[in-house]
C-alpha cells in the first residue's frame, strides 16, 4: 500500500474555502499548481518574488531562467486566465543578502556554491510563510516536484515526485519540519509530459516554454564574469600556479580561484598528453591542483550545517546525492561530536564538491542534508 | 446634472475604490456620450466632409477647457497627457533657451527649478536638460511637505530660465502656493510651469489669476479617458515643439489627434458647477476619515495634516506595518488603495516623495495613500475603515507572534 498524500481539503470545516497563496515563478510547474488548486476549488492567491533586477545581466529573458522580467509577466498572465489575485512581492534585497552574496563568497572560497537551496530556505519557505500568514493564507504552494505523504505516526514527511527525472527534493533539505503541514506541491504527482498536456489543454501561454537550467541571476555570460561584475576587481581571487597532482609540478598560471570548478576539463589553458581535470581548489594556497581522472574519486567526506528531518540510525545504509543530477549512491552516516557527519560511500563518488549539498534519502523518502565540506 | 449620473456603473460591485490620485473611473454621462462619438472617426486635419465633425469636436474641447480654465483656446495644446505636458513644457524651455535662441541674455538663463517631490516625468525631463548643460536646483520640503521658501528665494537668479512646481502633490494632497512661487520667479524674468495634473475636480483655479506660464493637465484624473492631456502655454511663451510632425496645434504638436478622448475631456467641463459641492463632500468624508482613523487604529499618523491639502488626499503612515502587506489584504478584502504611486507599484520600493519629506524608508513603506473621488460615500468610507482595522489588527498580531519567536521583524 503506497502511502496517502497529504492535501488539505479545498473546504475547510467552517465551509469557507481554504485560501493558499502560490509562488509563481512563470513557469510552467507553478502555473499548473496555480491552475490544480483553482479548478479543486482552492482560494488561490498568486505571488511572485522579484528577486533580482534582470537589466544587470544578459539573461534571454523567458529563456529558461527562473524569475526574469517577462517572467513575472508570464506568471501574472496566468493568474489573470486563472481569474485570481496576484502581486508581485520585492525581495531584491533579502535575496541579495542570503543568496547572491553567499554565492560570492563561496565561489571566492574556491567552492561551487548551490544558491537555490538558500533561495528556498531564506525566501520560499521563509519570507513567503510570513508572506501567507500576513495574507490570511491557510497554505503555501509551490511548483516543486515533491511529494509531501503521511508518515508512520500520521507526521507529514517529503518523499521524491512521481517524475523521478525532475524530482527536486535535492533543494528542499532544509525545510522546517513543521512547516510541512502548511505546504502544498501540487505538481509533485505529476509527470512532465502530462504537466505539459495539461498547461496546454488549460490554454496557459506558458506552457511550452522550456524548462528552467542553470541559475536564474547568473545569466548567459557565465559564473566567472557574474562574480567579477560583483566584486571589486581588489577583492577577487588572485592568480596563481596550476600544479600537477600529485607531483606539486607548475603547469601554468590561472586566472584566479573563482574561474574553475572540481571535474573541470574545459579552459584550464594547460596542455598534456593524458586529459587533465581539476582535482582541488586551494584557496589558501591560491593553487589549482589539475591531474588525472582517478584523483577526483573519494569514498568519504564530511558535512556540515546539517539539518534532519527524520530519525537516522548510524551506519545504516542510506542513499547520498551529491549533487542535483547525481543519482545518489549507497552511504553510511557517522555522527561527530561538532555535529557534523562523516559519510561513508560504499563505492568511490566522482568530484565531491565542496559548497554543493549531501542530501539523504532511506528510499524516496528525504531525510535531510548537509553541506560539502572543502 | 448630480451625482448619480456620474456614479460609474463599470466599477465592480463589490469592491471600493480610494485610489482616484492614480486614475479615476470613466464618468457614466461619458460613456453614453462616447459612443455617439465614435463615429466621428475622421481626420480633424482633412478638408472634406469626415474631417469636419472631429474638427468641430476637438474645437468645441479646446473650447470649453480653455473656458474652465480661464485662459484663451489657442493657449490650449492638446497631448496625450500628463508626462507629455510636463515633458513638452520643460523640454520645450530649454530648446528655445539653450538652442535656438539667438539672444545672448536668454543663453545666460541656464538654470532650472524644480521641488524635491515632483512627478517623475518632471524629475526625468530635468535630469535630461541636466544632462544638457541646465543646472538643475531642487528645492526641499519639510516633513509636513512644505516647500522650502527660503531656499526657493535664494535659488532664483537672472540666471533662472524655468521653475517647475507642481500645484498638489499626488501622494500627499500637500498644495504649493503657486500664485506666490510664479510671482517670486517671475520678478527674477523666469518662466513659471506649474504640473497641475491632480487639481482638476478637486479644486477650483484660474489659471490667469494664478499666472503661470505653462500649465500641466491630465484628462483620466478627471473622469476623463486615458490618451488625453493638455499644456497651457501662456501667449507669447518660449515654446518648442516635442514632437515634430504635422500642423496639429497649429504646428506645435504633431501627430493625429486623440479626437474621442480630447473630446472626453472637454466635456466634463459641463460639470463645473459640481465641483465647490464636490469638494465640500471629499472634504468632509476626508476629514471624517482621518478623524475616525486615529480614533480605532492605534499609532498611526497623516502625513502632511498640518498642511493645506487636496480635500480628497490622505497620506496614512501606519507604524511597524508593511505597505506592500497592507495593500495586498486590502485588495483581496476589496478595497483599491496604494501604496507609493502607481507608477511605481509593482516594483515597492519605498515612496521617493516621502522620502524627500524626510520619512525614513520603514517608515515610507509604512505608508499608504487615499485618495477619494466625487462617488465616494460615507458608506464606503465605514466600510473602508472597519477593513482596515481589521487587517491592520491581524498584521499587528502577526508581527507580534514572530517577535516573540525571536524572528526578524520587518
Amino acid at each position: 500500500m503506497s502511502p496517502r498524500i497529504l492535501k488539505p481539503s479545498p473546504v475547510k470545516s467552517d465551509g469557507t474555502k481554504t485560501r493558499v497563496l502560490v509562488a509563481m515563478s512563470g513557469g510552467v510547474d507553478s502555473s499548473v499548481a496555480a491552475a490544480l488548486l483553482v479548478e479543486e476549488g482552492y482560494e488561490v492567491i498568486g505571488v511572485t518574488m522579484q528577486v533580482w533586477d534582470y537589466s544587470q545581466c544578459e539573461v534571454d529573458e523567458g529563456a529558461g531562467t527562473c524569475c526574469s522580467t517577462t517572467d513575472v509577466d508570464d506568471a501574472r498572465d496566468v493568474a489573470d486566465r486563472l481569474d485570481i489575485p496576484f502581486y508581485v512581492i520585492n525581495c531584491e534585497a533579502k535575496f541579495k543578502e542570503d543568496v547572491i552574496n553567499p554565492f560570492v563568497s563561496a565561489y571566492l572560497q574556491g567552492q561551487t556554491p548551490l544558491p537555490c537551496v538558500n533561495c528556498n530556505t531564506y525566501l520560499k519557505f521563509d519570507h513567503l510563510i510570513r508572506k501567507m500568514k500576513e495574507l490570511n493564507c491557510d497554505y503555501l504552494a509551490t511548483g516543486h516536484y515533491a511529494q509531501i505523504q503521511e508518515g508512520p505516526a500520521g507526521d507529514p514527511q517529503i518523499f521524491t515526485s512521481e517524475d523521478s527525472w525532475k524530482d527536486q527534493t535535492y533543494f528542499l533539505f532544509t525545510i522546517q519540519p513543521e512547516l510541512l503541514n502548511t505546504i502544498i506541491f501540487p505538481v509533485g504527482d505529476w509527470t512532465k509530459p502530462e504537466l505539459r498536456k495539461y498547461a496546454e489543454e488549460k490554454d496557459l501561454i506558458v506552457a511550452r516554454k522550456k524548462d528552467s537550467t542553470g541559475i536564474c541571476f547568473v545569466g548567459n555570460s557565465g559564473y566567472d564574469n557574474f562574480i567579477e561584475s560583483q566584486v571589486s576587481p581588489n577583492d577577487l581571487p588572485p592568480k596563481g600556479p596550476i600544479k600537477e597532482y600529485p607531483t606539486g609540478k607548475v603547469l601554468g598560471e590561472h586566472k584566479g580561484i573563482h574561474h574553475y570548478t572540481l571535474g573541470q576539463r574545459k579552459r584550464l589553458g594547460v596542455f598534456a598528453e593524458n586529459p587533465l581535470y581539476v582535482i582541488k581548489i586551494d584557496a589558501a594556497e591560491a593553487t589549482v591542483w589539475v591531474g588525472d581522472q582517478e584523483h577526483l574519486y573519494r569514498s568519504e567526506m564530511e558535512i556540515a550545517k546539517c539539518h534532519l528531518l527524520d530519525q537516522i540510525a548510524e551506519g545504516e545504509s542510506l542513499r547520498v546525492k551529491i549533487r542535483f543530477q547525481h543519482q545518489g549512491a549507497k552511504a553510511q552516516l557517522y555522527k561527530k561530536s561538532d555535529g557534523s557527519y562523516s559519510v561513508r560511500f560504499d563505492e568511490p563518488q566522482r568530484a565531491i564538491t565542496p559548497g554543493q549539498a549531501a542530501v539523504i534519502y532511506r528510499d524516496k523518502q528525504l531525510l535531510g542534508g548537509g553541506w560539502i565540506c572543502p | 446634472m448630480n451625482f448619480t449620473t456620474l456614479r460609474d456603473n463599470s466599477l465592480k460591485k463589490d469592491r471600493i475604490y480610494l485610489d482616484f490620485n492614480a486614475t479615476s473611473p470613466l464618468a457614466t454621462e461619458l460613456s453614453e456620450q462616447i459612443l455617439g462619438w465614435l463615429s466621428a472617426w475622421g481626420n480633424p486635419s482633412s478638408i472634406h466632409c469626415d474631417g469636419r465633425r472631429p474638427k468641430t469636436l476637438m474645437r468645441d474641447a479646446r473650447n470649453n477647457l480653455a473656458k474652465f480654465l480661464g485662459v484663451h483656446p489657442l493657449e490650449v495644446i492638446f497631448t496625450s497627457g500628463g508626462s507629455e505636458a510636463n515633458n513638452t513644457a520643460i523640454k520645450g524651455v530649454f530648446e528655445s533657451f539653450h538652442k535656438v535662441s539667438s539672444d545672448p541674455k536668454k543663453k545666460q538663463r541656464r538654470q532650472l527649478i524644480i521641488s524635491a517631490v515632483e512627478h517623475p516625468s518632471v524629475k526625468g525631463a530635468a535630469q535630461w536638460a541636466r544632462e544638457r548643460g541646465f543646472d538643475v536646483t531642487v528645492v526641499p520640503v519639510d516633513r509636513s511637505g512644505q516647500l522650502d521658501i527660503e531656499f526657493y528665494k535664494k535659488s532664483l537668479s537672472e540666471k533662472t530660465a524655468l521653475v517647475s512646481m507642481m500645484y498638489a502633490n499626488n501622494e500627499t494632497g500637500v498644495i504649493f502656493p503657486i500664485k506666490e512661487l510664479a510671482e517670486m520667479a517671475h520678478r527674477h524674468g523666469a518662466l513659471f510651469h506649474s504640473d497641475c495634473v491632480q487639481t482638476l475636480g478637486k479644486t477650483e483655479l484660474n489659471l490667469r489669476e494664478l499666472n503661470v506660464d505653462y500649465a500641466s493637465f491630465s484628462a483620466h484624473k478627471f473622469y476623463g479617458l486615458k490618451g488625453s492631456g493638455l499644456l497651457y502655454v501662456k501667449k507669447r511663451s518660449a515654446y518648442s515643439n516635442l514632437i515634430q510632425g504635422g500642423g496639429q496645434e497649429r504646428g506645435r504638436r504633431g501627430g493625429t489627434e486623440n479626437v474621442l478622448a480630447h473630446t472626453a475631456f472637454g466635456y466634463m467641463t459641463k460639470f463645473q458647477g459640481l465641483i465647490p459641492e464636490a469638494i465640500s463632500n471629499m472634504e468632509k468624508l476626508r476629514d471624517y476619515f482621518e478623524e475616525e482613523l486615529i480614533k480605532r487604529i492605534e499609532r498611526v499618523s497623516i502625513t502632511g495634516k498640518s498642511s493645506q491639502r487636496l480635500p480628497n488626499s490622505s497620506n496614512v503612515l501606519i507604524e511597524g506595518i508593511d505597505g506592500e502587506s497592507l495593500l495586498m489584504n486590502l485588495d483581496i478584502e476589496g478595497f483599491s488603495v496604494s501604496t507609493g504611486a502607481a507608477c511605481s507599484s509593482g516594483n515597492p520600493e519605498p515612496s521617493p516623495v516621502l522620502l524627500a519629506m524626510g520619512l525614513s524608508a520603514k517608515e515610507a513603506q509604512s505608508s499608504m495613500r487615499i485618495g477619494l473621488g466625487w462617488t465616494t460615500s460615507q458608506e464606503e468610507i465605514d466600510s473602508f475603515l472597519s477593513g482596515l482595522e481589521n487587517v491592520v489588527s491581524r498584521l499587528r498580531k502577526i508581527q507580534a507572534e514572530s517577535l516573540r519567536q525571536g524572528e526578524v521583524s520587518l
